[in-house]
């Protein structure tokens, strides 16, 4: 037995590479994480908490509490079985070199046997690690990897050293790059590009620190500190704030090092220029950030982080650099705002017929011609005016010609909306074709006007209608042209502004506007809004099985969507009451009873009140009567969905009475028959609201 | 005035550099192209037939559609490349750029230099790489390209492509805003000093208007056809096929094909058929070349 049992030690292992792009380095650290625990466990080496860090050319993992050693590994072998006569025992024992007391019996499911179990010694951790190394390199996938040279490693990018240290001590071994060339592991990394220091780690405890000093701030959060903390204090008793913007930071988190915030000045001749797109020059090209004012406007100021080591002088020189680059840029932009705001809309319009918007699916002028063709129908939806819907339609697209969203397409719908403000057409047509692209994810806002909403919506089902001619469905994690998004959106504007309009006829008019469509596709769009609906939902915390017992019925498709939303918000509503519960018993009585009898033809059967025997039956015929012509009255109808659930609920009483007093199975056939008839016909009335079966209790 | 930043010793510089650095040290090639890249040095040298591969070469580059009529600070549709092409790729290639920097007078270690993610990819070629945009102080400067594919054949080994845009790199160094400003040979203007301006600018304003306005599509149209027959003529000898002459009007129809996408009358369905046809001449070319580079 070894003296190191239950010992442990801390390990550091680093991937030195050149710079991993921004935008893979979170996933790779999950990923290092993930390789580690699984080699770790299929070797039985137990660990303690796993920190990983990633800076672009760094990729670390800290292990502490390994076991220096393996856990001891325990074989067993199967013997003869218990009372088989000597020679088979003792061929048994020589053949595992062992001695009678080595031997033991267990109790299997075909009897029993003996047993050897073979205790072998766990190896040390030190010798298995440049295995588990290799196997770590070996089984990482990139999302986009690279040869280099001669190598037959794939990386994301060349690879070029490997630091090992466990338990503080080096570790012999290496990685191969191809045939004839190895990566030794190394006790050494390097430190900032500016230096390019060799730093050699004596102690994994130093590690972080050690490269620090370096200039090298290993883990992402502490550089989004340092960023946090720079930027404050370069914008102290000012009244100016950062224009928020996560997705630009976690960018810039992953081209530095040592981040070095520093702050450039805008030229003046530029700040005409529209908000948009002095943020979006800025940030695209240039990953800097917008300053705005306490009144949103923006001040001519950008933020950027710089990788360097600050130094006055060399800042100084970092901030021109900077902003002459800016300067370009933008004196670009301004030549794209000039010749756009030049031009005409009806030349840009003209430019859209040679466009294409998809193959199979005509030019971006044929869209508009579509979406104005469905604006008729849709402005009644909408409750706006129809000419200005149509025109709204008709210069939906004409933006996507122009020199600045050619530049930046992520200014599309929000230059069409300045040029047409700029060419004097009426506000909500600029609004709305500003906020055309909206919402663009399920937590996102929804249009600011009604006719922008319009817009959102008449385009988004006529992408939907249109790919799903061409049969370019999403499938799977394939969704190029974002159509699940489509999806989503449709369905939020829907419910946001509780439009009167089903599911089913949500395609009709735009289908109209193609000529290849057909009944199979109108069902394949349903089935996938159907799918949105639910989602969105399930996102607005409604219970899944609430959902299910609504989106379910035949007739829901067929349901104004207010309608299907207040109803399903009513259940939810509803849904941890006791009443609730103990109808949902009382339903399920009810249930079963009619599924029981099922075999049972009652269809033709007539509901007998003569035949009543009893109170009870009475007052489920009067509940049902009653529930009946409430249904029909007021099933579609947004104000009693509430009204009739309770009714539907309190039924509960005479039902649980029901069934306490009354046996169904009564010995004269026509009575009984009477019964069940009664039942099913309350049932039926009440699977016409939900269904309630699919309603977990 | 500053000798030492001129734009023409920018360029002796990055010569001399390279030159010590091992790298064969060629001459532009004499046909338009878009890019370094198309010089018969990258394109066919990295397929063969020597592994070992260094060369670097200045390269004048076409882009009509990037045409300003000498209105723009910053877009050319006539601009210099300076291309560096090492295969196999070195270990320290990084540093030997870095290295580059130093020698162009431009002090790595005092300025903010980045590698940007940029991957690289030339549909007419069917080439391919990984790499980065690199970045001094927020201006692009050079491209960094780990060849991974051209001719959509495998380059084995690697090769690391470096491209500097010299008159970026030359605005960053002498710290001019506007291109027609640089400082061409380091000569005061009364002693004959001239500024890029001075020799280019009469150039980009005629070579706008002729991209835009003034080229004949239909003659276009038919030289591209002609070089693609010619082309693919060279090819089509089994027995003693040209893949040099044949790549020569690869890269006329390449040009040709940019001609005609500044002039605005290829639609977006038929610009997709023209890339094709140059892809597969390029290709052809790549594959013949290959299999003579293996005789």
């Amino acid at each position: 037995m070894s003296k190191n049992k239950g010992e442990k030690g801390n390990l550091l292992l680093e991937l030195f590479s050149e710079e991993i792009p921004a935008r893979m380095q979170i996933g790779s650290e999950k990923q290092l994480t993930n390789l580690f625990e699984k080699s770790l466990m299929n070797r039985d080496i137990g660990y303690g908490p796993i920190s990983t860090f990633c800076s672009p050319r760094h990729l670390s993992v800290i292990i502490k509490n390994v076991d220096l050693k393996q856990k001891n590994q325990i074989i067993e072998k199967r013997g003869p079985r218990f009372g088989s006569n000597e020679n088979a025992i003792h061929g048994f024992l020589k053949s595992n070199n062992i001695q009678e007391n080595d031997i033991i019996i267990k109790d299997t499911k075909n009897g029993k046997f003996y047993f050897y179990l073979n205790q072998i010694n766990g190896i040390n951790t030190s010798e298995v690690l440049p295995e588990i190394i290799n196997e770590i390199i070996n089984n990482f996938v990139w999302p986009k990897s690279q040869r280099w040279a001669y190598s037959e490693l794939r990386w994301a990018r060349p690879l070029r050293n490997i630091l090992l240290l466990f338990n503080n001590q080096p570790i012999e071994g290496k990685v191969a790059i191809d045939k004839n060339k190895f990566l030794n592991f190394s006790t050494y990394t390097f430190g900032h590009r500016n230096e390019n220091k060799k730093i050699e780690v004596e102690n994994i405890d130093e590690y972080q620190r050690l490269l620090e000093n370096n200039y090298i701030i290993l883990d992402r959060k502490k550089r989004k500190n340092k960023i946090i903390k720079d930027t404050k204090l370069l914008l102290k008793d000012k009244h100016i704030k950062l224009l928020d913007d996560d997705y630009l930071l976690d960018e810039v988190l992953g081209l530095v090092e040592f981040p070095n915030v520093l702050i450039g000045t805008i030229d003046k001749q530029f700040m005409n220029l529209p908000k948009e797109v002095l943020t979006t020059a800025m940030k695209v090209h240039q990953k800097y950030f917008s300053i705005i004012d306490d009144k949103n406007n923006l001040v001519p100021k950008f933020l950027f982080v710089s990788n360097t080591i600050p130094k006055k002088e060399i800042d100084k020189s970092i901030i021109e650099g900077n902003e002459r680059v800016l300067k370009a840029r933008l004196s670009d932009a301004d030549f794209f705002w000039k010749t756009d705001t030049s031009t005409k809309i009806e030349n840009f319009n003209e430019k859209l017929k040679k466009v294409l918007f998809y193959e199979g699916l005509g030019s971006l002028h044929d869209k508009t011609i579509r979406l104005s063709a469905v604006s008729k129908y849709f402005s009644s939806l909408f409750k706006v005016d129809v000419s200005l819907a149509r025109e709204a339609c008709i210069l939906s697209k004409f933006d996507l010609v122009s020199e600045m969203v050619g530049e930046f397409p992520e200014l599309q719908g929000i230059m069409g909306g300045y040029y047409t403000k700029l060419n004097g057409k009426p506000n909500e047509i600029s609004n709305a074709i500003f906020d055309q692209y909206k919402p663009k994810g399920i937590s996102n806002d929804i249009p600011k006007t009604k006719l922008g909403c319009m817009l959102s919506m008449v385009d988004n089902i006529d992408n939907l209608t249109g790919f799903f001619i061409i049969n370019k469905k999403p499938s799977g994690s394939k969704d190029p042209f974002a159509l699940r998004r489509a999806g989503y959106s449709i369905v939020q504007i829907l419910m946001k502004l509780k439009l009167n309009i089903s599911i089913n006829d949500l395609f009709n008019e735009t289908l109209k506007s193609y000529e290849n469509s057909s009944k199979t596709i109108k069902l394949d769009l349903i089935d996938f809004i159907i799918d949105k609906v639910k989602f969105i939902l399930k996102k607005q915390n409604f219970r899944d099985d609430i959902i299910e017992s609504v989106i379910s019925l035949k007739e829901s498709k067929n349901y104004l969507f207010p309608i299907l939303y207040e109803r399903v918000k009513c259940l939810n509503d509803v849904k941890d009451t006791n009443d609730f519960k103990t109808f949902l018993v009382n339903f399920k009585r009810l249930n079963n009873i009619i599924k029981s009898n099922k075999l049972l033809d009652i269809s033709n059967v007539k509901l007998n009140i003569h035949l009543f025997e009893s109170s009870e039956e009475q007052e489920i015929y009067d509940k049902f009567k009653n529930l009946d012509i409430n249904l029909k009255k007021y099933l579609t109808d947004q104000e009693h969905q509430g009204i009739i659930l309770n009714e539907v609920v309190n039924l509960h009483y005479v039902i649980h009475s029901f069934f306490e007093k009354i046996i169904v199975n009564h010995e004269d056939n026509k009575i009984k028959v009477n019964r069940i008839k009664l039942l099913t016909e309350l049932t039926e009335r009440l699977l016409k609201f939900s269904n309630f079966h699919y309603i977990e209790n | 005035m500053d000798k030492n930043k001129s734009f023409q010793n920018i360029i002796i510089k990055l010569q001399n550099y390279w030159m010590d650095q091992g790298c064969v040290l060629l001459q532009p090639y004499d046909t338009e192209v878009g890019a370094g890249t198309f010089h018969p040095a990258t394109v066919l040298r990295v397929l063969g037939p020597d592994p070992i591969w260094k060369a670097a070469y200045l390269q004048p580059c076409r882009r009509p559609t990037d045409g300003r009529y000498g209105e723009n600070p910053n877009r050319l549709q006539h601009y210099y490349q300076f291309q560096v092409i090492i295969q196999p790729s070195p270990d320290d290639v990084q540093n030997l750029y870095l290295e580059s920097l130093n020698a162009v007078g431009l002090n790595s270690k005092n300025h903010d230099i980045r590698f940007v993610e940029d991957d690289w990819e030339s549909p007419t070629l069917g080439a391919s790489g990984l790499g980065w945009e690199i970045w001094c102080n927020g201006m692009e400067i050079t491209q960094f390209t780990y060849f991974q594919q051209v001719g959509g054949i495998e380059v084995k080994p690697v090769a690391s492509e470096i491209t500097y845009g010299l008159e970026r790199l030359a605005m960053f160094i002498q710290k001019v805003e506007n291109v027609y400003n640089l400082d061409w040979d380091g000569l005061d203007k009364d002693k004959g000093g001239k500024t890029y301006g001075d020799i280019f600018l009469q150039q980009e304003k005629e070579f706008s208007i002729y991209n835009f306005e003034k080229s004949n599509s239909s003659v276009l149209i038919q030289h591209f056809n002609d070089a693609e027959k010619e082309c693919s003529f060279l090819l089509d000898d089994k027995i003693n096929p040209l893949p040099l002459p044949a790549y020569d009007q690869c890269i006329k129809a390449s040009h040709i094909f940019n001609l005609l996408d500044a002039r605005g009358v290829i639609s977006v369905s038929e610009r997709q058929a023209y890339i094709l046809r140059v892809r597969n001449m390029s290709r052809s070319c790549c594959l013949a070349w290959m299999d003579k580079s293996n005789v």
